[in-house]
């Protein structure tokens, strides 16, 4: 019996331990890769092509907010004028499998937290969905779990952006006549309490009006994230 | 069962599974769809050690994958299967060891691994089910968009992965099958 249970302790102690890793989340493991790919993270070169991104996203950003009341964008900008940005470079991408996200080579010791939006150049790319000391994983607005508020700023019509695993998330609008038509630039709802407001998203591609309950649109998303080397990590607003 | 009770340190070598997956090397994959690297590092163990290891490293492949991605969705049930199933094939007195062979119980393996997530997927979010049943039939409406291309991605995923699996399989499997078989004859 003493023997049987010493040759099964050392493989209960391995189950204990891949059970842990479960548990866990892979922290272990994102930690690990974090430390093995880091030098090849990228260099000053994608740093000097996210600023020129960076430019065009604040053209798109400034022509948008051109349209939108001024009184209330004056508001929304005092009120989350104090967040903190983090800049992070992609270390792991996994937008075209199952699961859609990113890891990032900042996590919670950089003052990241789970739930932060994160942009890159071209507007919002997805949450902050797990963290370790040293990373952080990203779902992508495209991943089937990711629910994102935002409204179409030329008809101020809001809706749910859904993702459902293409490079194309869906839009299920509230209104049963949201009036949108392809080509409206959908942006992030000043509504919401989880992503900062007016962020670009993404452009409405087609609409189809008589989807149930309400019109559905398939938005076409205007960050690239199959070769997106550098994001930022926006602090959730406070509550 | 041998290699496990014997050389236990050898199984250290499926962490390989889950640092590919996060490494994800673009020029390993087809329409940027990575290959089944579980099903990869599963089938030369499980054909050289048995059913038993096979689906207790099914069993500790899928419990590290998991922990990698988001949602509960799970590649435990396949990969304890695949082990089991592979680790009974390579008790058979004629080896396997063709690369057509390899490559096709990769293909099947890779298959049963993406049907089983598709399912998982589909009682996790209904409302997605919904989406991807109403994309099999033709949009009837003037200005509506063609739900195919949204229903169809699972489909998309399935089988760039099986294609790429399939074609690295006989390669890695191979150098695989022969490592362990080396360790095999080194221990006795």
């Amino acid at each position: 019996m003493a023997a049987l249970l010493s040759q099964a302790l050392p493989w209960a102690g391995l189950l204990l331990l891949v059970v842990l890793v479960r548990w866990s989340k892979g922290v272990a493991f994102a930690d690990a890769y974090a430390l093995i790919s880091r030098p090849f993270w990228p260099g000053p070169a994608q740093s000097d092509w996210l600023r020129a991104s960076q430019r065009l996203e604040s053209d798109l950003r400034l022509s948008q907010l051109s349209q939108d009341n001024n009184r209330l964008r004056g508001l929304l900008d005092l009120e989350h004028g104090a967040r903190g940005v983090v800049s992070a470079s992609v270390i792991s991408r996994e937008a075209d499998g199952w699961w859609q996200q990113l890891l990032l080579n900042k996590g919670s010791m950089d003052g990241l937290r789970i739930g932060d939006a994160v942009e890159g150049p071209g507007g919002l790319v997805g949450l902050v969905h797990e963290l370790s000391s040293s990373t952080a994983t990203v779902t992508l607005l495209t991943d089937p779990t990711s629910r994102v508020g935002v409204w179409v700023a030329r008809t101020r019509q809001h809706g749910l952006l859904n993702g459902v695993g293409t490079s194309r998330p869906v839009l299920r609008f509230i209104d049963k006549d949201p009036q949108v038509r392809p080509g409206d630039v959908v942006l992030t709802s000043p509504s919401s309490s989880l992503v900062p407001p007016n962020v670009p998203v993404g452009v409405v591609q087609a609409v189809d009006e008589r989807a149930s309950p309400a019109p559905e649109a398939v938005v076409q998303l205007s960050s690239a994230v199959d070769v997106i080397d550098w994001v930022q990590v926006r602090a959730r607003p406070p509550r | 069962m041998n290699l496990l009770a014997r050389q236990p340190l050898c199984l250290a070598t499926v962490a390989l599974a889950p640092l590919l997956t996060l490494a994800a090397p673009p020029w390993l994959s087809i329409a940027g769809v990575p290959p089944t690297w579980g099903v990869l590092w599963l089938l030369p163990w499980a054909l050289v050690d048995g059913p038993i290891s096979g689906a207790l490293a099914g069993l500790v492949l899928g419990l590290l994958l998991d922990g990698l991605h988001p949602g509960p969705a799970s590649e435990i049930p396949p990969l304890v299967l695949l082990g089991w199933w592979w680790g009974s094939i390579g008790r058979r007195p004629l080896p396997l060891e063709r690369s057509f062979s390899l490559g096709l119980l990769a293909m099947i393996g890779s298959a049963l691994v993406g049907i089983c997530l598709i399912v998982q997927f589909a009682l996790i979010h209904p409302d997605q089910l919904l989406l991807v049943l109403r994309g099999l039939q033709p949009s009837n409406s003037p200005r509506g968009w063609t739900p195919p291309v949204l229903g169809m991605a699972g489909l998309h995923i399935l089988g760039a992965q099986i294609l790429i699996t399939g074609l690295l399989a006989p390669m890695l499997c191979s150098l695989q099958l022969l490592f362990w078989r080396h360790q095999r004859v080194v221990q006795r």
